[in-house]
């Protein structure tokens, strides 16, 4: 492997790494909100992708379909949380199954997908690039051919994960969220709007999902079934990076992306399964994540 | 339940008849089909029922276990040749290894991070099923599987079902047992509260753990039926998908209910079939459905046809008698093999610290057996971590505990409770999906062995009528008796507290602890406790317990312990601890000087 191929590689890894990155800091902010997730997320990763592709395709620029894409998929998810998760918070009796959201949200997925094929059908798509109209001739830095969509794509998550730091550090919402996720009672004893702090989160989610959707599709194929794997490996940079911790996320999330690049550089046949492997090594030594949540529970 | 009208065995030999005529009164080969389809179905999602709905660890991974298994005996029978009544077991083992290893991930990971791990297990089997060309076939999948239909090809159908229906009544034996059995109680309590599993005594892990792997051997059982219906297999059965309609199946059903997989299962195959025209909304229909009664219908089906009624209960609390107040009869009454004044308890050194607060610092004491031993301090003084670390569930961090001339510095709390260390709690743990009566039966240590409580339970009739009626029994002697049928949710609660207390007494426990048992009590209700306290010691009972209310301490202490900010401060009689002046320093303060 030459050091050219490696920036290749390296490079297309943070742009993958950024989506899963996405897609894990919206299970952390819905998680920290509501003490649920949406399993259907890679669902709505899955949808952002076609229609991204779809705006693309019949000639809408990408920056206006990537905007419109989030802020449709964040009303999406409003719906979710609407439909899905709140009814069964009020349900208080010791018989209900307190992993009931996990199914309603699947449900809700399942629907989703089903909602693609509809449209799509089940076969593999390629979207067109996002932000270069036509395939640019490829960047060439130290030997290495760059793909510039893939520099952009990973630009722009990386930019999207500064804008979601800047929203939980430095925003009202940021500190209502820290307040509603320690203990919803005591947040709306403080005067805090505790159903509005988890609507916002919930969009947040489906905006950082749809981004990451968008973002994705063109740089590999976009197929109705693509949803679960998504998931499952963000479920994977979730794991590691500690659910309760976002900077953890982020350095698992790119770091998964990268240990994938490269491993599916090695082995085209089950390249993109090795990090699961890495995966559950990390879990067993550290089952909580790598990253501590910064305060200890005393309780 | 009409269930309730007849002995188990009976239940299984009309379903024999059913599952044996069905072929005869199926009009076509088509009909059968769909039997077979409901078996499978029905097989996979009993294990599923029991795992989700009897322990509430959810798994969306079983299609691995079926993958596995359905590989296993396909690979084995098509390409190696060999008899099915050997690769049926080996596909069971291989699916209860898988199960084994989810089961201990299961421990570690709970809700949704539990469903995460699953679901990338289910997701990976199904990858490799794929991907992997050389073992599995891939999509073209494997052909010239030997089809299970006992060497007839005309018969095959019929004679697959008859196989098939035999294993789903075996399992409808084992899901029962486990449903209705002490198994039941115990893998509910161990769903609602790990703390009050491990003070009856039950090994909460293995029992996870056990319950994973029974669900992964049904899956199994389910998926090595599968590639010999058709003499086919190949990875498109072992999507996702799968899994979910397990999911459906057992929600749809009724969660935890008997009977709730099969009647999901015929529920969602003849939906199928119903909507077979509307294939392409397939998942819209069936991903509503999860979502629609999930909200709507959340016990499912069952739900529906059940008159309200306790779980299997009600009609045997009704023909006990019912005394007020009675005796403890002497087959219950606590193991008091201890010399009376000898000590029983010692702690020495015991220090315990929580992130950078040492709750319980250098704390040495000797509890003599039959003793009232009250530990007292103010607010944060560390007693309910002391009693935590000796009842066993958080560890000392130094020192040691010695009961009964054991060591148990380093035993875990089922252990000690098995010893004779019973407990009750400040803020109780009663298991609300039982009743008070099954609640106190989950105290009875168990006697029977395991092959003879079966055959009683399949005999239906006298099963656990004994164990009924002690649990009756120690209820009376704290003169609760009436409430047995109702939910300890139910109860005031005064008298949860004194269910707590009937609970631990039906341990026949050496030691009780009691964390705070009159807090939050009115007069009355404090009063019954301290009879009941009394009536304890007057057994030979010691009791441990922590209390604030002073006068209740002062009147029923033998002797008392004192702790500030985790340290003792003093030790001795009612007496002497009332004069001691560090006592009553610590809880008036240090006048200025």
């Amino acid at each position: 492997m030459f050091g050219s191929d490696l920036l290749q590689v390296v490079l297309s890894g943070i742009a993958l790494g950024g989506t899963y990155t996405l897609l894990a800091l919206g299970m952390f902010v819905t998680y920290a909100a509501s003490r649920a997730m949406n399993f259907g997320q890679g669902d709505f990763l899955a949808v952002a992708a076609f229609l991204g592709m779809a705006a693309m395709t019949i000639g809408i620029s990408g920056a206006v379909a990537f905007v419109g894409v989030c802020a449709a998929v964040a009303a999406l998810a409003m719906a979710v949380e609407r439909i899905a998760i709140r009814p069964l918070e009020r349900r208080g009796d010791g018989e209900s199954l307190n992993v009931g959201w996990i199914l309603t949200t699947l449900g809700f997925g399942l629907m989703l997908q089903n909602v693609i094929t509809i449209v799509w059908g089940k076969s593999r798509y390629y979207s067109p690039p996002l932000f270069t109209s036509k395939n640019l001739a490829p960047l060439h830095v130290f030997g290495a051919a760059l793909q510039v969509d893939e520099l952009i794509v990973a630009a722009v998550s990386l930019a999207a994960v500064a804008g979601f730091y800047f929203a939980l550090n430095r925003t009202n919402w940021g500190r209502n969220l820290a307040a509603v996720s320690f203990d919803p009672a005591t947040a709306s004893l403080l005067g805090i709007d505790v159903r509005r702090t988890i609507t916002i989160a919930y969009a947040i989610m489906g905006a950082a999902t749809a981004a990451g959707g968008v973002l994705v599709g063109p740089l590999g194929t976009v197929q109705s079934h693509m949803g679960p794997l998504f998931l499952v490996k963000s479920f994977s940079v979730v794991a590691v990076g500690g659910l309760v911790n976002p900077l953890g996320v982020l350095i698992a999330g790119f770091g998964f992306g990268v240990v994938e690049a490269l491993s599916n550089f090695f082995d085209s046949t089950f390249g993109d399964l090795y990090p699961f492997l890495i995966v559950f090594g990390c879990l067993i030594v550290w089952p909580t994540g790598l990253f501590k949540k910064r305060l200890s529970d005393v309780r | 339940m009409s269930a309730n009208f007849a002995a188990p065995w009976i239940r299984y030999v009309i379903f024999a008849l059913v599952v044996a005529v069905f072929p005869t009164l199926a009009p076509n080969a088509y009909v059968i089909n769909l039997g077979q389809e409901v078996a499978i179905l029905a097989i996979g999602a009993a294990g599923l029922n029991l795992l989700l709905g009897l322990s509430g660890q959810i798994s969306l991974g079983q299609v691995g276990f079926f993958a596995l298994a359905a590989y296993c005996t396909a690979i084995l029978s098509a390409r190696l040749s060999w008899p099915l009544w050997l690769t049926f077991p080996a596909a069971l083992v291989v699916a209860g290894l898988a199960g084994l290893v989810m089961g201990l991930v299961a421990l570690r990971a709970r809700t949704h991070f539990l469903a995460m791990a699953t679901l990338a297990f289910g997701l990976i089997a199904a990858i490799l099923a794929q991907r992997w060309i050389s073992l599995t076939g891939g999509s073209m999948g494997i052909a010239g599987v030997p089809l299970l239909n006992w060497g007839q090809f005309r018969a095959g159908p019929t004679n697959f079902f008859w196989t098939i229906g035999a294993a789903l009544i075996l399992t409808q034996i084992v899901s029962d047992f486990t449903i209705e059995s002490r198994s039941g109680r115990i893998l509910r309590s161990i769903k609602e509260s790990e703390s009050f599993a491990a003070t009856v005594g039950v090994n909460a892990p293995l029992w996870r753990v056990g319950v994973f792997v029974l669900s992964a051997v049904l899956a199994g059982l389910s998926g090595a039926f599968f590639p010999h219906q058709s003499g086919f297999v190949s990875s498109d059965a072992f999507t996702l998908d799968r899994s979910l309609s397990l999911l459906i199946v057992v929600i749809v059903g009724g969660l935890g209910s008997r009977y709730g997989h099969l009647i999901g299962a015929v529920f969602v195959v003849l939906l199928g079939e119903a909507i077979a025209g509307l294939y392409e909304y397939a998942n819209f229909i069936f991903g509503g459905l999860l979502l629609a009664v999930m909200l709507f219908l959340p016990r499912g089906i069952a739900s529906l046809t059940t008159i309200v009624r306790r779980r299997g209960e009600g009609s045997a609390e009704g023909r006990l008698e019912s005394r007020s107040r009675g005796r403890l009869p002497s087959t219950l009454a606590p193991i008091a093999d201890w010399e009376p004044g000898e000590p029983i308890l010692l702690l020495d050194g015991v220090t315990k610290r929580y992130a950078g607060v040492t709750a319980v610092n250098d704390v040495s004491m000797v509890v003599k057996s039959g003793t009232v031993h009250a530990l007292i301090g103010p607010n944060g003084a560390g007693k309910s971590s002391l009693i935590n670390v000796i009842a066993g569930l958080t560890y000392a961090d130094r020192g040691s505990i010695i009961f009964a001339e054991r060591d148990v510095t380093r035993a875990s709390a089922y252990r000690r409770a098995r010893l004779g260390i019973a407990r009750t709690f400040q803020n109780l743990q009663l298991i609300g999906g039982l009743s008070v009566l099954e609640n106190v039966m989950l105290g009875l240590p168990r006697r029977d062995k395991a092959v003879a409580y079966f055959l009683r339970w399949l005999g239906g009739r006298s099963f656990e009528a004994e164990q009924r009626n002690q649990a009756f029994a120690l209820l009376e002697f704290f003169g609760i008796g009436r409430y047995a049928a109702l939910s300890p949710d139910e109860l005031p609660y005064g008298h949860r507290k004194l269910v707590e207390l009937a609970r631990a007494l039906a341990q026949q426990p050496r030691l009780i602890l009691l964390d705070e048992p009159v807090a939050g009590l009115n007069e009355e209700e404090a009063v019954e406790i301290v009879q009941a306290v009394r009536s304890l010691r007057a057994l030979g009972v010691t009791a441990v317990l922590v209390e604030h209310d002073m006068g209740f301490v002062m009147s029923l202490s033998d002797r008392i312990t004192v702790l500030d900010y985790g340290r003792k401060i003093a030790d001795g009689s009612p007496e002497e601890i009332r004069r001691d002046q560090s006592v009553i320093n610590a809880y008036l303060g240090v006048p200025a000087s």
